[in-house]
């Protein structure tokens, strides 16, 4: 087939002269004046830094990466910062990025959304991409929005699935804690959407090289920050674990969570919890997976005594893998576990404390 | 001061129902004050002085009353629901067109308007960022402290990595971050301060909406179709009674990623 989208145009029609819809050239069989134009996805690159050196976040690479393997059309990346950030033009030509807007504002060195989302639309205006992709970060789902409304167009949040028919995006995200996957499409351009973090693989290619350019935002830069300071709790944050052990209902003694947390720091994983475990105060709060706690999605997900009710699996639906310990054979989190085992969670705990110990060898 | 905050009547836990054009179906299921939203409330509440007026307004169907007398339960002064049944369907840009139209008509001198992170049933967190660029205020985001100062207000902004401290002028949209999984409880005196006031229904008229800037006609966003997740995992379901074989199988998961 030839390569135009839509098939409207028949002017290049290759060579169906028998075709009796077909049209004389230069005639529209359909003329649709809201038919966008709009061409290419729009990425907005965050940086990451560590004290004078910058770093793009993996979620950045993933959104480039699945922005180039679904469109046949430029990508184009908006990165913020000073000179520094061209350490990064390289990292982000190979994973596909076409053609970077880099700007350069000492304004906006420090994170403004209200700038950074009025001074991203006026490069949307300069590009006219069909796509505006962002990473479901902090900032992206607080950038997004903003951006959708000054472009008066649909956004959609945290999608874990993208694909294109020529120009239309068809977008797929969870919704309802998880419960649902919604399919989703945008009548207006550009059709926006956040990715979740780690949906995408990231895909490097050798290349190394592509377009830059500067671009000098002239609008306002609002807003008034007294102070910034980084968050150095290091990995103490379960959602940064790749491992977590976490405890519910289930168990029924305070010194088990002392156990848990001994065999994960053993293990390199974390201990997080059910809301039950909270309401009984052994744990705090910021330990809490599920709708009222956090959304996690560790490698390996260890629920110890949990039930499994639709608010906790809401929090944890995302982990790679999932291994539960219950005795209770019909209860929900077997449903949906890669691995359940029908026995006393404190016991295993207490018998993975002693195989770490090494005094047992795990065959 | 005044207050106002914008709530979400969510479906009560699992009891997930979808239109067959892939909306959520809220009737008949019980509707609960989304978690977040309550949270929002419950800290403008606890910090809010003598001749302070907190304000709520919910978009929704004419039953979503309910969470708004409970939010005067809680504490609220006055509430406003908009509705009409043109809003149905609005996707988050139609939900942020309708409560700007609405805190423009009828509370344009709110000194803060305050929003919770997200919502448990749509997990989008976008309508108040949208009503921040609509209004052409100012936004903060994931909020744990906010105190009044001088003219206006500082807010504490937690975005994980970053901590930080901006200055919030007055008419600046707020996002509080957390959720507090007990809840809060409404004492007697407010339940019998809630029973005398009334609720304020506002429709899509009386806010100067058209028919085509709202509900499904004024999203630009369509749900093609909705499914229900069906399990991909292996669900090896495997009778253990020794714990060593048990520890011994998860220790194997852990080394084997």
């Amino acid at each position: 087939m030839s390569g135009c989208s839509g098939g409207s145009c028949s002017s290049c029609s290759s060579g169906d002269q028998d075709n009796p819809d077909r049209l004389p050239p230069g005639m529209l069989a359909r003329y649709d004046i809201n038919q966008s134009t709009a061409d290419g996805v729009l990425v907005w690159v965050e940086v990451e830094r560590d004290g004078d050196s910058v770093r793009m976040p993996d979620v950045c690479a993933e959104v480039l990466s699945a922005a180039r393997s679904m469109c046949d059309g430029r990508v184009f990346a908006v990165v913020f910062g000073g000179p520094e950030v061209k350490a990064l033009y390289p990292e982000m030509f190979s994973y596909g990025t076409d053609t970077v807007y880099h700007v350069r504002d000492a304004r906006l060195g420090t994170y403004q959304p209200e700038a950074y989302a009025d001074c991203m639309a006026g490069i949307v205006e300069r590009v006219v991409p069909a796509v505006v992709l962002m990473g479901a970060t902090t900032r992206g789902r607080e950038v997004a929005p903003r951006l959708a409304a000054i472009l008066q167009t649909g956004l959609t949040a945290d999608c874990t699935s993208l694909s294109m028919d020529g120009r239309d995006l068809l977008m797929t995200r969870p919704a309802f804690g998880g419960n649902l996957m919604a399919d989703i499409r945008c009548t207006r351009f550009p059709q926006m959407a956040t990715v979740r973090p780690g949906a995408f693989d990231k895909v490097p290619t050798d290349r190394t090289t592509g377009t830059a350019l500067y671009w000098q935002y002239q609008g306002e830069v609002p807003k008034e920050v007294l102070s910034e300071e980084p968050v150095t709790e290091g990995g103490s944050d379960i959602r940064d674990a790749r491992i977590l052990i976490s405890l519910g209902n289930g168990i029924r003694d305070r010194s088990t969570v002392e156990l848990a947390e001994s065999v994960a720091t053993r293990m390199g994983a974390m201990v997080s919890c059910s809301r039950s475990i909270v309401e009984k105060g052994w744990m705090p709060v910021s330990r809490q997976v599920g709708m009222s706690g956090r959304i996690v999605r560790p490698d390996l997900y260890i629920a110890m005594g949990i039930s499994g009710s639709v608010q906790h699996r809401a929090g944890m639906s995302g982990a790679r893998r999932i291994v539960a310990v219950n005795t209770d054979p019909d209860a929900p989190i077997h449903g949906f576990a890669d691995l359940s085992l029908i026995t006393d969670a404190a016991a295993v705990l207490a018998a993975m404390s002693r195989m770490l110990d090494g005094k047992e060898e795990n065959e | 001061m005044r207050y106002v905050v914008a709530v979400k009547q969510v479906p009560d836990s699992g009891l997930v129902e979808v239109n067959g054009d892939g909306s959520l179906r809220r009737a008949g299921v019980p509707a609960v004050l989304n978690p977040y939203c309550e949270y929002a409330l419950g800290r403008i509440l606890d910090s809010r002085l003598p001749g302070d007026e907190v304000t709520v307004v919910t978009m929704g169907p004419p039953q979503a009353s309910a969470v708004l007398r409970r939010c005067m339960e809680l504490g609220a002064d006055s509430a406003y629901l908009v509705s009409d049944p043109a809003l149905a369907g609005s996707d988050t840009w139609a939900t942020a067109r309708a409560l700007t139209a609405f805190v423009q008509r009828h509370i344009p001198d709110a000194d803060l308007l305050v929003f919770g992170r997200q919502t448990v049933d749509g997990d989008t967190g976008q309508v108040p960022y949208e009503v921040a660029q609509l209004l052409g205020v100012q936004q903060f985001a994931y909020v744990t402290d906010l105190e009044s100062s001088g003219d206006g207000f500082t807010a504490v902004q937690d975005y994980g990595d970053m901590r930080r401290r901006c200055t919030v002028p007055r008419g600046s949209v707020v996002a509080f971050s957390g959720v507090d999984p007990r809840g809060r409880f409404a004492s007697v005196s407010g339940r019998l301060a809630a029973a005398g006031r009334g609720i304020v229904t506002v429709d899509r008229v009386a806010l100067g909406l058209g028919l085509y800037s709202v509900g499904t006609k004024g999203s630009p966003t369509v749900i093609e179709a909705t499914r229900r997740v069906e399990s991909t995992r292996r669900n090896r379901k495997v009778v253990i009674r020794d714990p060593a074989t048990a520890a011994g199988l998860i220790l194997g998961e852990a080394g084997a990623r």
